[in-house]
């Protein structure tokens, strides 16, 4: 069977790793001790755990395999950043050999690449896309609902981005600013935030900018949250009341359970596919870990509306290249094939009331949340 | 098994490391040698069965080889004062052994390649490199070379097994499987954490893999890269990666 597209992308913990690795086992066999597990997972070269089948609402499916990297949980960190790239290499030659028309970089894959896609083996016929621009597509329009649920009004709001310099980040405060009061960029590498908040600034936006996460946060009514918090009670305990704040990270770790009351944490960059998908072995429940069917980051569902659309090119590549024109259209072709931004959730479960449509998604068809 | 040791431990200067840990690395040879001629006995079998002079041929020349590894390994013993124990019987190389003797029965010499290329030497070449990473002195040259001698030598199988799955992949893909519950599953216990089977018969007193970490190794890491070698050299022979993990998964632990 061709296979169309690819997503590669790794486990957010260590729970998520010892589920797949027991659907793989079998019903048959006890599960992997915990201890063995954090052994014997690390050495696995990257390779396909499922195949996927993604159906569009146009009627066409496109088939594709789910890699893992096999990056460890506890080794995402900026320390263990050149192992990783390895890794994702590794992963992406697994791709191109399996005659992958696109893939997908899902979770840390894109933020390692994102920045140098001469990182990649030599890549033939497939084309790679980090996308992060169906991600910024579902995390704009995720804070648009929270406010339009909560009936605030954009053009007032003071907007937070923290990680703004990052790909996901600097599309999120393009696509924006024009629609706030004022941006407040957050990220650790000075002359980068200088240099978007002067691009946003010439755009008519009023921009500050803080590599202190706690020097501005108090004044953000809407928070977007790119990068993954080491620390999340650093910005959780110091928002203003009544803050909204869309986790975009990964993995995501922000919960309601440690923000002011009155404050709204929400997942953001998550889309859901009408469609549906179908995955051999049958690894959904592991990989879904959402309370809703057939939802997937943005970044993992854009290589597979890509395929769905038959074009197979690397719509997102690069760092900073994010621009609204980019962002409305991929959401118009993810749009056509039936993938729309995912009902609002947050650790606690769901936090909007889901539509008909949403409800009655056949269960058989789910959507890997990994990446 | 009693620690023999010489008067050389006090007095070989670039070997003291070593000798103040000669009961481990002794426990390590052991298993080493025991492998070596236990693939000196495979390759000697497997030269019975070759119907073509030139596989005859170099079906014995790599018996030849693994014969000059235990050898040598054995000499790196006494290098370091210690006698190395040799008992190809061992329970777990007993299995192992059995199992190569059962494709030897079948007269099926793709199931012998799998079982000493594929499954047995992965283990040795990914254990061997990380011996030869901390072991002392030419001990660890030792095992770093012959792990590059026993990679070498593998090229020839490989191309002979691609070929062999080339003619029937179905049929080729079932019997790696079934012989890789057999074999695959040994080796798996035998790099276990704890020995679940009781004594391996071949360390000299409580298993050694508790200790290894005193001379900068563990059994998790040997399990891991040698596990890691395996599915490398499936994948190239061609058999698909996500068949191969959900095998590896499987492996008891």
């Amino acid at each position: 069977m061709p296979l169309d597209f690819a997503l590669i992308a790794h486990q957010e913990s260590w729970r998520a790793a010892a589920d797949v690795l027991a659907v793989l086992r079998g019903p048959g066999r006890a599960p992997i001790p915990d201890v063995d597990l954090k052994d014997i997972f690390p050495w696995f070269p990257p390779r396909a755990v499922c195949h996927i089948d993604h159906r569009s609402v146009l009627g066409h499916s496109v088939h594709g395999i789910y890699i893992d990297s096999f990056i460890p949980p506890d080794r995402l960190g900026f320390e263990h950043r050149r192992e990783n790239i390895g890794r994702v290499r590794d992963a992406a030659a697994c791709a191109i050999k399996a005659g992958a028309r696109i893939v997908s970089l899902g979770g840390f894959s894109s933020i390692l690449i994102e920045g140098d896609s001469d990182l990649l083996p030599e890549k033939g016929e497939t084309v790679f896309t980090t996308g992060n621009t169906l991600t910024v597509a579902f995390v704009v329009q995720g804070v648009k609902k929270m406010c339009a649920l909560q009936g605030r009004d954009m053009a007032e709001a003071t907007l937070l981005i923290v990680g703004a310099t990052g790909d996901v980040g600097s599309g999120c405060a393009r696509c924006l600013a024009p629609l706030v009061n004022r941006v407040i960029l957050n990220a650790r590498n000075i002359d980068r935030l200088r240099s978007l908040a002067e691009e946003l600034s010439t755009g008519g936006a009023t921009v500050d900018i803080a590599t202190d996460l706690q020097q501005l946060s108090m004044q953000a009514d809407i928070v977007i949250c790119v990068a993954s918090l080491e620390s999340p009670s650093l910005l959780l305990g110091r928002l203003g009341p009544n803050a909204i704040i869309c986790d975009a990270g990964y993995p995501k770790n922000l919960s309601p359970d440690d923000v002011l009351e009155g404050c709204t944490v929400f997942f953001g960059g998550l889309g859901q596919s009408l469609g549906g998908m179908r995955f051999e072995p049958d690894v959904h429940r592991v990989l879904h870990r959402h309370p809703f069917p057939n939802v997937g980051q943005g970044c993992v569902m854009e290589g597979m509306v890509l395929a769905l659309e038959r074009r197979f090119e690397p719509f997102s590549q690069g760092r900073g290249l994010i621009t609204p024109e980019r962002v409305q259209e991929i959401e118009s072709i993810a749009a056509r094939h039936g993938i729309h931004l995912a009902p609002l959730y947050n650790a606690r479960g769901p936090i909007e009331e889901v539509t008909c449509e949403t409800e009655g998604l056949a269960d058989e068809h789910q959507v890997a949340g990994a990446g | 098994m009693e620690v023999v040791t010489s008067p050389k431990c006090s007095t070989t200067s670039h070997a003291d490391g070593a000798c103040s840990t000669a009961s481990i690395w002794q426990d390590v040879l052991a298993q080493a040698v025991a492998g070596e001629l236990v693939a000196v006995l495979n390759y000697t079998s497997l030269a019975e069965i070759c119907e073509d002079p030139d596989e005859v041929a170099d079906a014995l020349e790599h018996a030849e080889s693994e014969r000059g590894h235990a050898r040598a390994f054995t000499a790196e013993g006494k290098n370091l004062g210690i006698e190395v124990p040799i008992n190809v019987t061992a329970k777990y190389w007993k299995r192992l052994r059995t199992a190569f003797l059962r494709q030897i029965d079948a007269r099926d010499f793709i199931g012998c390649l799998i079982i000493q290329e594929v499954m047995l030497e992965s283990f040795a070449v990914a254990s061997y490199k990380r011996v030869g990473q901390v072991a002392p002195g030419s001990l660890g040259g030792t095992f770093a070379a012959i792990a590059a001698e026993e990679e070498e030598h593998i090229d020839h199988a490989l191309s002979i097994l691609r070929a062999a799955r080339a003619l029937d992949v179905k049929g080729f893909d079932h019997k790696v499987h079934e012989l890789h519950i057999e074999v695959m599953g040994i080796l798996a216990q035998m790099f276990a954490r704890e020995d679940g089977d009781g004594h391996c018969e071949l360390c000299h007193a409580a298993c050694v893999k508790q200790s290894l970490p005193v001379v900068g190794l563990t059994s998790s890491e040997l399990r891991g890269a040698s596990l890691q070698h395996y599915l490398r050299t499936l994948d190239m022979l061609g058999l698909p990666g996500e068949m191969t993990l959900a095998w590896a998964a499987q492996l008891p632990v």
